[in-house]
């Protein structure tokens, strides 16, 4: 121990002591936080690298990986075309209808979250008592999914009628997916110098120049990030569209019901879940690239 | 390197051709009252500084003019003839110059000068003429294509500038833009500013808190108080006749020698301070009155030493006995403070030789002091027609 090292002779080790915890931690070898750390990652990715490799193999079901094939992968199309070589083909995985729903879902979703954040989130930090308004846009975040769904789908359903269906289901998305969005949102809006917009409006700017000109390129990380955030949870969601879909599959609902129903479909869930992370990632990184790739313009 | 399309027709200075007329314009921030009735005009092509500590309500005036504050009330505000009292900030033909730049970040150099052109709709070669000739105003025609970010602090304020100048504006408006620079560089904008309105005969109105760049700059300077005018007139005006105690300390008068008025000929009052009598020109708001409190405000630099033994007593001459006190070395001078029995006065020291050791007395002529208000003035000027010239 060298902590002691560079203090005055007269004080003792036993004076100074460390509680348990400290001398635990100083105790243990170096590099056991990362070795840690990378445990974490190792859980959360290994089942998903699995997955994958599992989806090109033979015999997915074993759980061996081998016996490399696509064949998984092309009977996701086969399937949902339920026909093969001019033949039918014997399997009810039709992930052609939900894929869409999704990607429609999603889409709305994610415009509907850039709208709301670009009009809520600038205003938002320069309200007086924002606190309050702020858990209160927040709170979403908090509420567990199946509660909030059973919530929304009694309100929707009893009470505002609601048509229950691709409008709930839309509705649904955006009440998940707005928090994220719009603190996304915040993070670039509560740094906004808001005095540009008087400089604008002092060179001769109008409402809607200074709006489109200063103010949307500004923010325009805060809402790429919102619109990301809007796609991808609307894309994943489970828990609200299992209340809310009143007969519509939206993807992970259906790969849900398809993986606890058929044996015999799960190798094409292995298939379609691998292109769907896969388009994710790749979305993911060209969103990244969108917002901040041309990062040099962005910062002052 | 001044281009035609940048400059503006120089006007003759001082022919009573008023740009600007603001009437009677008061302001409220919830109870605080930022501006209280005041009224100003500015002549084409002047050069005016509205002076004052923070709070004083210069800046809000200024925003006022600009259109970025609306008044709680206001009887007229007139910009070229034009009554702009219901004319929003974006087409009052008057532009900004702000202490924090305000510069769009995601524009280069460029686009943020053509930036009030573009909002106008001038086409793209047009646009880049102009903005090209107003960098070379301030001389940073090269850096047309950089980013903001990679400019230093007195670049981006003369890209400000140049942004402020490209929509040739009437009344070009400067809201302490000096504010943010060092020591140094605030010295050489100064003569550049001034070199400019040379230059371009364009009405400048400028905010500052400092009664050096004020007194250099200004052609004519408002000093301004809690919301009101306390003071308005040439440089020399404030500089050598402070209207009230308020102005003489904020002008930089560091002796403040407070007595009551014992009695006024011709202009010069003479003023009792303890067993002395001290005389100077009154240079007070309204005329002076036997009786009624008074201060002398007289400069460091006005104050010489007669060595023991010398006699001052020529007519025209303030003289106090002094014993010698604390000095401070500045450098180029000493700061000498000296008591005598009516409180330690300051005097400036440029000659070395001097020996401040043994004194008999310190004395001014009394063309070098003013007699003014004792009372802080404030409201003084403010209501009237406030056109001083």
């Amino acid at each position: 121990m060298t902590m002691t090292a560079h203090a005055s002779e007269t004080i003792t080790y036993a004076q100074v002591r460390p509680p348990f915890w400290r001398r635990f931690m100083d105790g243990l070898p170096r590099g056991t936080g990362l070795f840690f750390g990378y445990g974490v990652l190792f859980i959360l990715y290994l089942p998903i690298v699995w997955l994958m490799i599992l989806s090109i193999s033979g015999e997915p079901l074993t759980g061996i990986p081998g016996e490399w094939t696509l064949t998984w992968y092309e009977d996701v199309i086969y399937a949902d075309i339920a026909q093969r070589d001019g033949e039918a083909y014997g399997s009810n995985f039709r992930v052609g209808d939900p894929l869409l729903l999704s990607i429609g879902l999603a889409f709305a979703t994610s415009a509907a979250c850039v709208i709301g954040a670009l009009i809520v989130g600038p205003v938002l930090p320069r309200v007086k008592r924002r606190g309050p308004l702020l858990i209160g846009f927040l709170m979403p975040l908090m509420v567990p999914g199946i509660v909030a769904g059973v919530g929304l789908f009694m309100w929707y359903r009893l009470v505002i009628n609601v048509k229950m269906g691709v409008w709930s289901l839309a509705l649904a998305h955006f009440v998940w997916a707005f928090p994220f969005a719009l603190l996304a949102m915040l993070v670039v809006a509560s740094r906004f110098d808001t005095r540009l917009m008087e400089a604008a409006e002092d060179l001769g700017a109008s409402r809607w120049q200074r709006f489109w000109q200063i103010e949307v390129p500004i923010l325009k990380p805060g809402i790429f990030a919102a619109g990301f955030f809007g796609f991808l949870l609307s894309f994943n969601e489970l828990p609200f569209s299992i209340f809310m879909r009143a007969g519509q599959d939206t993807l992970p609902l259906y790969l849900w019901i398809q993986s606890g129903a058929h044996n015999t479909t799960v190798p094409l869930i292995y298939a379609m879940s691998t292109l769907v992370t896969i388009v994710s990632i790749g979305l993911t990184f060209l969103a990244i690239k969108l917002a901040f790739g041309g990062g040099k313009d962005g910062k002052q | 390197m001044a281009n035609s399309d940048v400059t503006v027709p120089r006007a003759a200075v001082g022919n009573g051709d008023q740009i600007l007329h603001v009437e009677h314009a008061t302001h409220r921030f919830g109870d605080v009252v930022a501006l209280d009735d005041v009224s100003i005009t500015a002549r084409r092509g002047e050069f005016l500084t509205l002076l004052g500590e923070s709070g004083s309500g210069k800046t809000t005036l200024l925003r006022i003019v600009a259109g970025l504050e609306r008044p709680t009330r206001i009887a007229r505000i007139a910009i070229d003839g034009e009554d702009v009292s219901a004319i929003p900030a974006s087409r009052r033909n008057c532009t900004t110059v702000f202490q924090h730049y305000a510069l769009f970040p995601h524009m280069s150099v460029g686009q943020n000068v053509e930036y009030g052109l573009r909002v106008r709709g001038i086409d793209r070669d047009q646009r880049r003429k102009r903005a090209e000739d107003a960098l070379a105003l301030v001389r940073l025609l090269d850096k047309y294509g950089r980013r903001v970010h990679q400019l230093s602090g007195g670049e981006r304020q003369r890209v400000a500038l140049a942004r402020a100048l490209v929509t040739q504006p009437a009344i070009l408006l400067l809201d302490e833009p000096l504010g943010a620079l060092d020591e140094k560089l605030r010295v050489d904008m100064q003569v550049e500013l001034l070199d400019l309105h040379e230059k371009l005969g364009l009405t400048f109105i400028y905010v500052t808190h400092s009664q050096e760049e004020a007194l250099t700059m200004s052609d004519r300077i408002i000093l301004m108080r809690r919301g009101r005018i306390v003071q308005e007139g040439p440089p020399t005006d404030l500089f050598d006749r402070p209207a009230s105690r308020f102005v003489a300390d904020f002008m930089g008068v560091e002796n403040l020698l407070e007595g009551t008025i014992e009695s006024v000929q011709n202009g010069t009052a003479s003023v009792r301070i303890g067993g002395h009598v001290i005389s100077g020109a009154w240079s007070g708001t309204g005329l002076a009155e036997r009786g009624a409190p008074a201060c002398v405000a007289v400069r460091a630099e006005r104050i010489r030493l007669a060595p023991r033994g010398a006699t001052v007593d020529e007519p025209g001459v303030n003289a106090l006995p002094c014993t010698s006190g604390a000095t401070i070395y500045k450098g180029k001078y000493l700061d000498q403070t000296l008591d005598t029995d009516i409180g330690p006065v300051k005097a400036r020291i440029w000659d070395r030789g001097v020996d401040v050791t043994d004194l008999e007395a310190l004395w001014w002529r009394e063309s070098e002091c003013a007699i003014t208000s004792a009372e802080n003035g404030a409201g003084a000027g403010s209501g009237e027609e406030a056109d001083a010239a």
